[in-house]
């Protein structure tokens, strides 16, 4: 601070800089503390998130002895599939309309990840049907997995390749579970609050959709 | 200088002007931005290792609300720590934006733009997790923004969007990784610090002492009066009209909440590249005005004092070529930003940029000032200016009866013109820089006042009377003190003798030119 001789001077300009001073502080407060807008106070919005596993839809066929001899000891698989990932359709309408349909395919370049929904859509406040479906646009004739040839256990599994052929087995049944069903619908009468968010998800383990909030 | 600098520099006096009014030149926060930004990390540092031992990644929101509800220490330090940020990032944009105006931004300075700019990134993105952490509304904000951008890159095979859909919570894991960024990042701003002074010598880090205690006082008072603000807890079932948001952080958002996230990244990318390139963009050919400094070596006495007064270490001493037993100086013209300091540090005026070495100084005055002072009745006193002086001071000063000397830097005057202009006649010589952490060679005025008073090389003589001599500052909108300094050294000059005029031919300088035989010998 400058110190101007005269008491009075030196008193004023003392006056004006603490002023300053606590000007430039309070605007620092403000500016870290301005109200930004976000959402209109009437916003009600519904998500749709879910993360799971396509359907693999595959031929699968059994291997002869002589294909599997032919492997390496730890690469004989007993049955062989071959096939993509199914994809598929999501339709969200709100009272009868439709406010979204896309297709959904599973992550990755060649979608063969989990594949993954996150939607935000704002509708009015209010009592609104909600309906939601997720359908596998692939035929199920398409799939040959469900009726997979059983892997054959033989006697050359022995030690750490024992049992191998049912752990096969399990695997391929396993993934057939944790994929999506063919068909996921949600139809129910949902009541949007302003300010609030209703979450559509997949429950995996009840295997369905489900609307949640807090 | 370009358009874009010369209005930012004008637009930056105006506000230095402003500040110097209320807090005159030695406490304006705008002269030391960079060191401010520098003393806000070391708050940010200290005052964040205490917020960390409460904080718990397992529920944020509560950890962070139970700290702002703590009115003992808990609230201020948090408030504390939340202000220096915002503080930080404002005193860095604003040394950039001086270093810019000041065309301090290309050449021998590109590393330190560069590095500054990064650094500033990295602290706004270590800024960013902070208020992440604290998982108030706004944090969950920055959080849907920022990821929301990462998203739109080809990185990740599920958007990280899904874990703020509220189904399941968001994983402490987010939290882990959040506190660990805000932890690591500040860390290599150190490094990213030292890079951003390696280029200069002797850098100041720190504010001037009084300042950066009264700094800290007045945010600490700050932070009990108006604690920072603290959102509700994140909710990701909830849709909020507002967030009580840090404007200084938030600026983006606006943006990027009504644009895709691909044309965010490009502004972004704009931005950064541009301010990336800013060395090349504002380069200019290194001469004129601009070329870097240069040595005789036959005036050379290997003395080494210029070396150590290059603000840019710029000038090395090196074995000489001839038969003399001392070394010679170097001086590397990638590294000189020819602020022509050196010229002012050799008494035999053997260095120093073309056009402005000492024996370019003393011809000067003897061809042009004292033929000016001497041609009318009564010699006026002398008044040598940066040739930055705001235009108002150099016309006031003029009407006031001065004759205007101009240099580059008040750290290029030669003490020997001070002397040849007093032994010419004038009746006092008062010296304007600019204040000490404005000028664009960084250490003018120390060196000038070490080399008056102090007897730093090149010193001026004992034989000058010091009471005709006088140094002062010259800083945007203190008109007033300008002009008071020269009042008052006029009216110390009125009560001294008349000064005699010694023939400027008998003056006998420092050093002259050692005579070289032809063939390089010294005779």
């Amino acid at each position: 601070m400058k110190t101007p001789s005269h008491p009075v001077r030196w008193l004023a300009t003392a006056v004006a800089t603490a002023v300053a001073t606590a000007a430039a502080l309070w605007l620092v407060a403000r500016a870290s503390a301005v109200a930004l807008p976000w959402h209109a106070s009437d916003a009600t919005r519904i998500r749709l998130s879910w993360s799971a596993r396509p359907e693999r839809i595959e031929t699968c066929r059994a291997l002869t002895a002589e294909e599997i001899a032919k492997e390496p000891p730890h690469m004989r698989r007993r049955v062989e599939c071959t096939g993509t990932f199914a994809t598929y359709l999501l339709h969200v309408a709100s009272d009868g309309r439709v406010i979204d349909e896309r297709i959904v395919k599973g992550g990755g370049l060649r979608n063969d990840r989990p594949m993954y929904l996150l939607a935000d859509y704002d509708l009015a406040a209010g009592e609104r049907r909600i309906r939601v479906t997720f359908t596998r646009r692939e035929k199920s004739d398409d799939d040959s997995a469900a009726t997979a040839p059983r892997a054959m256990s033989i006697g050359a599994d022995s030690g750490i390749f024992s049992g191998r052929a049912e752990r096969e087995d399990e695997e391929r049944a396993r993934r057939r579970s944790a994929a999506v069903p063919p068909v996921l619908e949600l139809d129910t009468l949902l009541t949007l609050t302003p300010g609030r968010v209703r979450l559509i998800t997949f429950d995996a383990e009840a295997r369905q959709l489900v609307v949640r909030q807090r | 200088m370009s358009r874009t600098e010369r209005a930012l520099d004008r637009v930056l006096r105006f506000l230095d002007a402003f500040a110097n009014r209320f807090w005159g030149w030695r406490w304006n926060p705008l002269y030391q931005s960079g060191t401010i930004a520098a003393a806000m990390l070391l708050v940010l540092l200290i005052s964040g290792v205490y917020l960390l031992l409460f904080y718990r990644v397992s529920d944020p929101s509560a950890s962070v609300a139970a700290l702002a509800a703590d009115p003992w220490l808990g609230s201020w330090i948090r408030s504390l720590h939340r202000y220096a940020t915002d503080i930080f990032v404002l005193a860095a944009v604003v040394h950039a934006v001086r270093m810019f105006a000041q065309s301090r931004s290309w050449g021998r300075r590109s590393l330190a733009w560069v590095s500054g700019l990064v650094l500033l990134g990295v602290g706004i993105a270590s800024g960013w997790t902070g208020f992440v952490m604290a998982w108030d509304s706004f944090g969950r904000r920055l959080a849907l923004d920022g990821i929301r951008l990462f998203d739109a890159l080809p990185i990740f095979s599920e958007p990280l969007s899904r874990i703020f859909a509220g189904d399941p919570p968001v994983p402490s894991a987010f939290f882990f990784v959040t506190t660990f960024l805000h932890i690591a990042l500040p860390l290599t701003m150190g490094a990213g610090l030292w890079i951003h002074v390696s280029r200069v010598a002797r850098p100041v880090l720190l504010p001037p002492r009084r300042m950066l205690w009264t700094l800290v006082g007045a945010l600490l008072l700050l932070s009990i009066v108006l604690p920072a603000a603290l959102g509700d807890p994140a909710d990701a079932f909830s849709l909020p009209t507002s967030t009580p948001a840090s404007l200084i952080f938030a600026w983006w958002l606006p943006l990027s909440e009504r644009v895709a996230a691909p044309v965010t990244w490009f502004v972004f990318a704009i931005v950064a590249l541009g301010g990336l390139l800013v060395p090349r963009l504002t380069r200019r050919p290194r001469e004129g005005a601009l070329a870097p400094s240069v040595v005789d070596p036959a005036l050379c006495t290997g003395c080494n004092q210029c070396p150590q007064d290059c603000p840019w270490e710029a000038i090395t001493m090196v074995p000489r070529t001839d038969d003399r037993p001392t070394l010679v100086a170097l001086v590397d013209p990638a590294k000189c930003v020819s602020c022509g300091i050196c010229a002012a540090s050799c008494a035999p005026m053997g260095v120093g940029p073309p056009g402005r070495t000492g024996r370019n100084q003393l011809a000067a005055v003897r061809s042009t000032i004292l033929p000016a002072i001497t041609a009318g009745a009564e010699t006026p006193i002398v008044a040598v200016l940066c040739s930055r002086a705001p235009a108002r001071h150099v016309d006031a000063l003029r009407m006031r009866g001065a004759y205007i000397h101009t240099v580059s830097c008040a750290g290029n005057l030669h003490t020997s013109v001070i002397e040849i202009a007093l032994r010419g006649g004038a009746p006092g010589v008062i010296v304007y820089g600019c204040p000490p952490r404005d000028c664009v060679g960084r250490e003018g005025p120390k060196w000038l006042h070490e080399r008056v008073y102090d007897d730093r090389e090149a010193e001026l003589q004992a034989r000058v009377d010091r009471r005709r001599v006088r140094i002062a500052t010259a800083a945007p909108g203190d008109l007033g003190g300008v002009l008071a300094s020269f009042g008052a050294f006029a009216s110390d000059l009125a009560s001294l003798a008349q000064p005699s005029r010694v023939a400027v031919e008998e003056v006998e300088l420092e050093c002259e030119t050692i005579p070289v035989a032809a063939d390089g010998d010294v005779e």
